[in-house]
């Protein structure tokens, strides 16, 4: 009968013990768990106004290509318009955040291909050149997302031309957490005729821009950088 | 520098004043500075030395400690082999002499066969003394006597005599093939016996083979009982060489492991998909990491199981049918394993396709999923690699426990000699600082050359 007992006993605390173990592995492996957030978020810009309006099959092109394609599961995408009046919910063209399962992801990015597709393919231009108000709504998406790495590409001439009645002024900490890229910045016939125009206009942005509390500001010719400079950010 | 003259006019007075004063001052504190110097070097040369001395006592220490563990892990090493050795001499000893009366028996049986054989060769029937002398004799009187009678029954004699010659002649040549027949029937019995007779000294050589085999074991174990320096010698160099052999087998087991992390981690993507991370880790690589995991750990259990390995105690002091279970449970999860990651590695390869056509869609080109040439030996490639790793894998835990034995080895002899490296430089730095302060005392002195040469004179001139 002791001898039961103690067999009893025994196995009584071997589960006790068990219990334990598997308390502590299940405390260590949620200790251990990482709340980082290891996705990027990256809005595209793309201007539709005036001359650059013929660059959107291109800008399409290489958003499929360098972007779209290369983006990881549980990364978002929002792709904006600038128009007259870009801080408007109806210049969000696209909005997509993978699937973290592969196989839906690239469901996912072969729907985004048509959507971007029939964007580029539709008869779209603008008078005015609000770059301020797409940077802006841009900045609103991509706070709502949990994404650690927030970049936003900007395809345009970043000539502003702003309606008369419109306001745009950046917050202090608008572009905080952000890194900002212009693309594909093409020149004017007056920046031909003297570059300096060309060069303080960029430097301006690049001040205004910085001064909003950007993580960094670059400006890319070579759309072949964008997978590289994603994975940097990374 | 004119911060020093007292005089800001006069400045090589300002010096020479400040030469003197400083030599007079260093003159009367020579004594006090004298023995600071000295403590110095006694606080910080001995100090220095007292750490190369803890140092050599460490490294010592360590040497000792790692002694006592080869020898342990010799002895105990060797206790397994004889353990073995016995084992498999229970059983070949049961075996041959099981089978050694039968053997012996078989060849009684040929040699009382032979003894039979030989004696009825034996069996010859003499013939009667004289008897053909005396058949000679009477032809030879046959024709002398005259009387006809005589003749006649001398006659009569001499053809008995010629024909009972003939039969014993007839008789003795049968007995003669009656002999040869015997005795050709006797070579197979001669062969069965010979053979029978070289098994039994196959079965006698395999014994004494084992029993060499036992008495150079018993001898080995003997030596490194008694841990002398030749033996501590000889399982050093046997350590070193098997650390050697079982660090390649471990860095081979690692890249493995790393090729078949990268095999399954993608395709785990897809049966695990989630955004959380574990050490920085995604989940699904997190599980692949496990899955490897498990199958060394598999390893490890089938190879203690079957007795090859003593890393778990507990497994090798279980009854001999709970082992078997255990043997069997971890060939059953291999298997499991071997196939899970043979689908995984089959997935792998149709989620990389399907990723690089999307990219070419992406990129304008009109792709669609199952145009690549050769995915499907690629597919059944990687199936087949993700069959074989983790049985391969698996094999590689043969060598942990030998590994473990002999990094604790190896990871001793570089403390012992890093302690040891540490107290040379100590020493080195002790004997540097020493003679440092001992120049800089010689110096001091030639300083303050001069009142202490008068101080000297007058000395030597007060004791005269």
């Amino acid at each position: 009968m002791n001898s039961l007992n103690a067999i009893k006993d025994r196995s009584r605390r071997r589960c006790r013990g068990f219990s334990f173990a598997v308390a502590f592995a299940t405390i260590l492996l949620q200790g251990c768990s990482d709340n980082a957030a290891y996705e990027a978020a990256v809005c595209v810009l793309a201007d539709v106004s005036g001359t650059y309006a013929d660059e959107k099959e291109e800008i399409v092109k290489i958003t499929k290509s360098r972007i779209v394609s290369k983006m990881l599961p549980g990364d978002s995408l929002f792709f904006i318009r600038i128009d007259s009046n870009s801080y408007n919910e109806d210049d969000l063209i696209a909005n997509l955040q993978l699937d973290y399962t592969p196989s839906k992801a690239n469901q996912q990015k072969i729907a985004m291909g048509s959507r971007l597709d029939e964007f580029a393919q539709a008869e779209t231009r603008s008078r005015y050149t609000d770059i301020s108000g797409a940077m802006m709504l841009c900045t609103d998406h991509l706070n709502t997302t949990k994404s650690g790495n927030r970049i936003l590409f900007v395809f345009s001439d970043m000539k502003e031309e702003l309606k008369p009645n419109l306001k745009r002024q950046f917050a202090a900490d608008e572009f905080e957490n952000i890194h900002v890229a212009a693309m594909n910045v093409i020149k004017l016939n007056a920046d031909s005729a003297n570059p300096k125009v060309y060069r303080d206009r960029l430097s301006e942005w690049e001040e205004r821009i910085l001064n909003a509390g950007a993580h960094s500001w670059g400006v890319f010719n070579d759309s072949a950088r964008i997978p590289d400079y994603i994975q940097q950010l990374r | 520098m004119e911060i020093l003259y007292i005089w800001p006019n006069m400045p090589v007075l300002s010096l020479s004043v400040l030469i003197v004063g400083s030599m007079v001052f260093l003159f009367l504190a020579r004594t006090p500075i004298h023995n600071a110097l000295e403590s110095l070097t006694d606080g910080s040369s001995g100090g220095l030395q007292e750490i190369a001395n803890w140092a050599y006592d460490f490294a010592g220490k360590i040497r000792e400690r790692d002694r006592k563990v080869l020898l342990e892990s010799g002895v105990t090493a060797h206790k397994h082999k004889l353990l073995d050795e016995f084992q498999r001499v229970d059983i070949s000893f049961s075996k041959n002499l099981a089978e050694y009366p039968g053997l012996q028996r078989r060849l009684d049986d040929h040699i009382s066969k032979l003894e039979a054989d030989y004696s009825e060769c034996g069996q010859a029937v003499p013939a009667a003394p004289g008897w053909d002398d005396a058949v000679a004799s009477i032809a030879k009187l046959s024709g002398t006597s005259g009387d006809r009678v005589i003749e006649k029954m001398l006659t009569e004699i001499h053809k008995s005599a010629v024909d009972g010659e003939k039969r014993a002649l007839s008789e003795l040549r049968s007995t003669t093939s009656q002999r040869h027949k015997i005795l050709s029937g006797m070579a197979t019995t001669w062969k069965l016996a010979d053979k029978a007779l070289k098994d039994i000294g196959e079965k006698i050589s395999s014994v004494l083979e084992t029993s060499e085999r036992m008495d150079k074991y018993m001898t080995d174990f003997q030596k490194i009982n008694k841990g002398n320096e030749e033996s501590i010698d000889m399982l050093s160099s046997r350590a070193n060489r098997m650390f050697i052999a079982t660090s390649i087998v471990m860095a081979a087991a690692v890249a493995g492991a790393f090729v078949n992390f990268n095999l399954i981690a993608l395709p785990m993507s897809e049966m695990v998909p989630a955004g959380s991370r574990i050490l920085g880790m995604p989940v699904s690589s997190f599980s692949a990491l496990i899955i490897i995991l498990l199958e060394f750990v598999t390893g490890i259990f089938f190879w203690e199981s079957i007795g090859f390995t003593h890393i778990i105690p507990q497994i090798g002091m279980m009854q001999r049918s709970r082992r078997r279970w255990i043997t069997y449970l971890s060939l059953f999860f291999l298997l499991l394993l071997s196939c899970v990651e043979a689908s995984l590695g089959f997935l792998r390869e149709m989620m990389a396709e399907q990723a690089a056509v999307i990219e070419q869609q992406m990129a304008g080109a009109e792709v669609a999923v199952g145009d690549s040439a050769g995915s499907a030996w690629a597919k059944y490639g990687q199936a087949g690699l993700g069959f074989a790793l983790p049985l391969i894998l698996a094999m590689t835990m043969m060598a942990l426990e030998n590994f473990i034995e002999t990094s604790q080895h190896a990871a001793s002899k570089l403390m012992a000699l890093i302690v040891t490296l540490f107290g040379h430089i100590c020493k080195m730095l002790s004997f540097i600082l020493g003679y440092i302060i001992k120049i800089i005392m010689h110096l001091y002195d030639a300083y303050i050359i001069v009142p202490l040469q008068i101080s000297n004179l007058v000395t030597r001139k007060a004791i005269t």
